[in-house]
């Protein structure tokens, strides 16, 4: 029984390597051939942009308190028409692990994850993206959402000029 | 004392209190916005509702559902939080006070310490169900320190029970009826009270939120650690908030014994002196920098050439009542490792008499800023608590509110946030009426003031709790030991009077225990134009700035041969020295005051020096480089660098156990926490030496008597190095009696010379009813050429019309 027991474990596997040498191969040729990642997937970070055009960040600073391995920095400031937005907005990717908890954090679609996921460099130093390298020219997975038309204190519409608002009370007035 | 039962427990609690703090009591929080301890209850926001289960035993049966805060807690009460029916009302509450808020927790500065959001989150409420148009109002501009956005109003009053009830401001309400109740002012404008910023606190949303402090950090990414307030001799508990290596706030902390719950605006707003970019942050030979062990080394050198050459006496150590007890240790510690006994630590001879009088009679009469709250009549003699010591001001305030009485005898129009008389003195004659109303002899004033006089003196004797509060700039040393024994002599049997001095600086009280074999600065400064003290190491004094003879300091600093400052901010001194050692700025190391009631009150670190990121970045994202170490991070505690000077590494902890074992007065002092609410020293100071008698009248013909004053937001060494209080500095003007603007021919808004022995300078002049005649009234300015006149009574000037 033994010596069959041999002669098959021998002539096997040559059969498999026989078989799968007929088979049409599941290797991608990176990077000559690319595979187009789900459009939820989770890779470089992105900063999008509203449908009037502005920066979506009002740096609130919920994606550096949700990121677990603290790779966002940024300092918040007010332009002259009382915006909110980052003085300065920092990545650092080579600590990042992609984890997509401060997208899940930010609450006016600022940040968000894109499929881009080439994503290595010579230099660690080259891995920490700052604002303008994070910024693009869309709206990313929402194209529609503007942050401060429904926050009811007034930067891009008057103050109640929204559309859930009134508009402002006269203080002044005796009547009910 | 009742007893009541809450969800099944029974708790015991004082008469008078309110059934929400008997709950806080077992642990049970209930949520809450319009009830605060210091400012009471008012049922406004409907928020704290709990179920009434059995009412009292005596008095009106109280069943159903009530607003605890608003219920007085009565024996026999059972009360239940958990019942299903205020559960439900507490929860429907929230959506309610939630229905109008413009949701923009991200753009809003209160995000993160925000009650209402904590509130919300808490009850459960997340999904928005009321369909109707948000109202909205148009905000104001309320000056320099405090945004508005009116949209988050919860209307629960708690802001103007601050500004006016608690603060006594009045330019500050509620206006509107109905659906349209607006916290504001009645037209824009800046804020006039100088406790303003405690709306910002008070508010439990963001409708008050820190101007300056805006879009800057969240309240999880800044350091903040329990400190004390550096400004005044009040030593107020604040919590400093730091970030990417700047302060970036100052709120408020807690210490029942002094300031309560609130702060000033001085305190607040005055932060900005550690994050300035001239700050010297590195230790300096001449102009060049060099390592601590090089500087110390260098420092260690001279001091001992020059004590070789003549003399252990030859070399003398400056203190200084803004620098920490353990600093001002370690600076004796020194000088009697150099064998010196030439040491002062307080620069101005004036003041330092006075500190260390105060520390040396006080004992038993003094009297916490606590104590003179549940006081029932103040009496301020040559005090103004407002510039002097602005909490003061609102303890006296909340005396009078509760039903006490004030006071006030001084030269000064003293503007105050209470109801007080007025009895308008010349400054020399405040000692004088110390010693009337201690013995009750008023012959020598006329007949209006000795009618005042008896009134005062009539209601200390009746008043249960009086206190008697004095400024130490303008009494001095004579006037603080008379107001002490003025005390003792109103004090019988079970009524006992106390008192209190508001001195100079954060720490006069611990530097006058400390200072009892000083010589005093006019002997070092004597002896400096002697040229016998050859060397001065300086610690966090200024001696350039702060001499009320600058011209005569000025002489004996160039005079010696060696000058070395121990320093946080760019003083004259600190620019001027030949050796210099940068030290940390009060919230960057950790310490002691001593405030004025002799309270050893210990701070902590709240941040590591280094540059602010905002300055190494350029306003930009910072420097894109991998370095060892923080930028400016050099500065040293003074106490380090003092025990370092001396070959020593000792620890903060190991320097306060050293001081309590060798000072009995410090006893306890190792084991105080940071942030509590520390514990008075036990015994008392040495007095010092008589200073000159300033002659009782004036030198010339037509001279006035000058008397500088200190202001808020202008005088303060460390808030005027702060760039955030510029907006608000105080005007350049003089005050001046109407009697002597008519004598001498000058207007209200004129512009006069003022002429001193100092030089002249070009005033505007301010005419004045409510003061002393034959005086010229002018704020300590720490600006340009006003800077030389330093607070106090030092000598006369002359008015004379512009080209006149």
């Amino acid at each position: 029984m033994n010596v069959w027991r041999d002669i098959k474990g021998t002539v096997q596997p040559f059969w498999v390597t026989l078989r799968n040498m007929f088979r049409r191969p599941v290797t991608i040729q990176y990077p000559e051939e690319k595979r187009v990642p789900p459009p939820r997937y989770r890779a470089r970070i992105i900063l999008t942009r509203d449908p009037d055009g502005g920066e979506r960040c009002v740096a609130c600073y919920l994606c550096s308190a949700a990121c677990p391995v603290d790779c966002i920095s940024m300092q918040s400031a007010e332009a002259p028409d009382g915006r909110r937005y980052a003085a300065w907005f920092r990545i650092n990717f080579s600590r990042c692990i992609y984890c997509g908890l401060c997208a899940e954090a930010c609450p006016t679609w600022a940040i968000q994850m894109s499929p881009d996921y080439e994503f290595s460099k010579y230099a660690t130093l080259d891995m920490v993206y700052e604002k303008e390298d994070l910024l693009v020219d869309h709206g990313g997975k929402d194209n529609e959402y503007n942050y401060y038309r429904h926050a009811g204190i007034g930067v891009v519409n008057p103050r109640g000029g929204n559309e859930d608002e009134a508009p402002p009370v006269d203080v002044r007035t005796n009547l009910p | 004392m009742p007893t009541i039962t809450i969800d099944n427990q029974r708790v015991t609690v004082p008469e008078g209190t309110n059934v929400l703090e008997a709950a806080k009591k077992l642990g049970i929080v209930i949520p809450h916005f319009c009830y605060h301890e210091a400012l009471g209850a008012v049922g406004a926001c409907r928020l704290c509702a709990m179920t009434f289960l059995e009412g009292s035993d005596k008095g009106p049966k109280l069943k159903g559902v009530h607003m605890s805060c608003m219920v007085t807690a009565r024996d026999g009460m059972v009360v239940s939080t958990l019942d299903e029916e205020s559960a439900d009302l507490r929860r429907h509450v929230i959506e309610w006070l939630m229905m109008n808020h413009p949701h923009d927790c991200p753009v809003c500065d209160e995000g993160g310490e925000c009650q209402l959001q904590d509130m919300t989150v808490a009850g459960g409420h997340g999904i928005r169900r009321y369909r109707g148009l948000k109202k909205t109002y148009v905000n104001q501009d309320l000056g320099p320190f405090i945004s508005h956005e009116m949209n988050r109003c919860i209307q629960c009053y708690r802001c103007v029970r601050t500004y006016q009830d608690y603060c006594g401001g009045t330019d500050f309400g509620v206006l509107g009826c109905n659906q349209r109740i607006y916290f504001g002012r009645f037209r824009d404008g800046t804020l006039q009270s100088p406790f303003s910023g405690n709306i910002v606190d008070a508010c439990p949303t963001g409708v008050f939120t820190d101007r300056t402090y805006r879009f800057r950090a969240r309240p999880w990414d800044l350091e903040e650690a329990p400190s004390v307030c550096p400004h005044c001799s009040l030593g107020c508990a604040v919590i400093p908030g730091a970030r990417y290596r700047e302060l970036q706030r100052v709120r408020a902390g807690v210490n029942a014994k002094t300031n309560g719950f609130f702060i000033c605006d001085q305190g607040r707003f005055g932060y900005g002196h550690a994050n300035r970019p001239d700050r010297p942050r590195s230790p300096r030979l001449g102009e060049r920098e060099v390592s601590w062990p090089e500087a110390l080394g260098a420092l260690r050198r001279e001091l001992e050439i020059i004590i070789a050459e003549h003399g252990s006496q030859a070399v003398a150590f400056l203190g200084s009542s803004r620098a920490s007890l353990e600093s001002n240790a370690q600076l004796l510690e020194l000088a009697r490792f150099f064998g010196s006994e030439n040491f002062a630590l307080e620069i101005d001879p004036e003041r330092d008499r006075a500190a260390r009088t105060t520390a040396a009679l006080l004992g038993e009469c003094a009297r916490s800023q606590e104590e003179v709250r549940r006081s029932d009549f103040v009496l301020l003699v040559g005090a103004d608590p407002l510039n002097e010591g602005p909490m003061m001001a609102l303890a006296v305030r909340q005396a009078v509110r509760a039903g006490g009485s004030a006071a006030l005898i001084d030269p000064r129009p003293v503007e105050l946030p209470f109801a007080a008389t007025h009895l308008p003195l010349s400054p020399q004659n405040l000692p004088e009426v110390l010693k009337a109303l201690a013995e009750e002899r008023f012959e020598r004033f006329s007949a209006r003031e000795r009618t005042v006089l008896a009134g005062i003196s009539a209601r200390i004797k009746e008043a249960k709790r009086p206190v008697l509060i004095g400024g130490g700039n303008l009494l001095g040393s004579s006037g603080a030991q008379l107001l002490i024994e003025a005390a003792r002599a109103f004090s019988r049997g079970d009524r006992a009077c106390g008192a209190a001095l508001l001195l100079a600086g954060p720490n006069s009280f611990g530097s006058a225990l400390l200072a009892a074999q000083s010589p005093g600065p006019d002997r070092l400064l004597a002896q400096m134009q002697e040229g016998r003290i050859r060397a001065l190491l300086c610690l966090e004094s200024d001696p350039f700035a702060d001499h009320p003879e600058p011209g005569r300091a000025r002489m004996a600093l160039s005079r010696l041969k060696l000058l070395a400052a121990l320093d946080y901010l760019p003083t004259e001194t600190a620019r001027r020295c030949d050796i210099f050692l940068p030290t940390t700025a009060p919230a960057e190391s950790a310490g002691t005051y001593v405030n004025f009631e002799g309270r050893m009150l210990p701070f902590g670190s709240v941040f590591d020096p280094g540059v602010p990121i905002q300055i190494t970045g350029g306003g930009d994202h910072p420097p894109r480089s991998f370095e060892a170490h923080t930028p400016g991070s050099l500065p040293r505690p003074a106490w380090a660098a003092l025990a370092a000077l001396r070959g020593d590494s000792l620890s903060l902890a190991h320097i306060r156990r050293n001081l309590q074992r060798s000072d009995a007065r410090f006893a306890g002092l190792a084991e105080l926490e940071e942030g509590g609410e520390g514990r008075r020293v036990n015994g008392a100071g040495q007095m010092p030496g008589h200073g000159p008698e300033l002659p009782k009248h004036p030198s010339a013909e037509g001279a006035l008597r000058l008397v500088v004053t200190e202001c808020l937001f202008g005088s303060e060494t460390i808030a005027s190095f702060s760039p955030v209080l510029d907006p608000v500095r105080p005007a350049p003007v003089v005050r001046l009696h109407v009697e002597d603007g008519v004598r001498l021919g000058i207007h209200d808004g004129e512009k006069v010379r003022l002429r001193t022995e100092l030089g002249d300078l070009a005033v505007e002049v301010r005419l004045c009813e409510a003061m002393a005649p034959g005086i010229v009234v002018l704020p300590r300015l720490r600006q340009g050429e006003w800077e030389i006149f330093v607070p106090g009574v030092h000598r006369d000037c002359i008015l004379q019309k512009e080209g006149g």
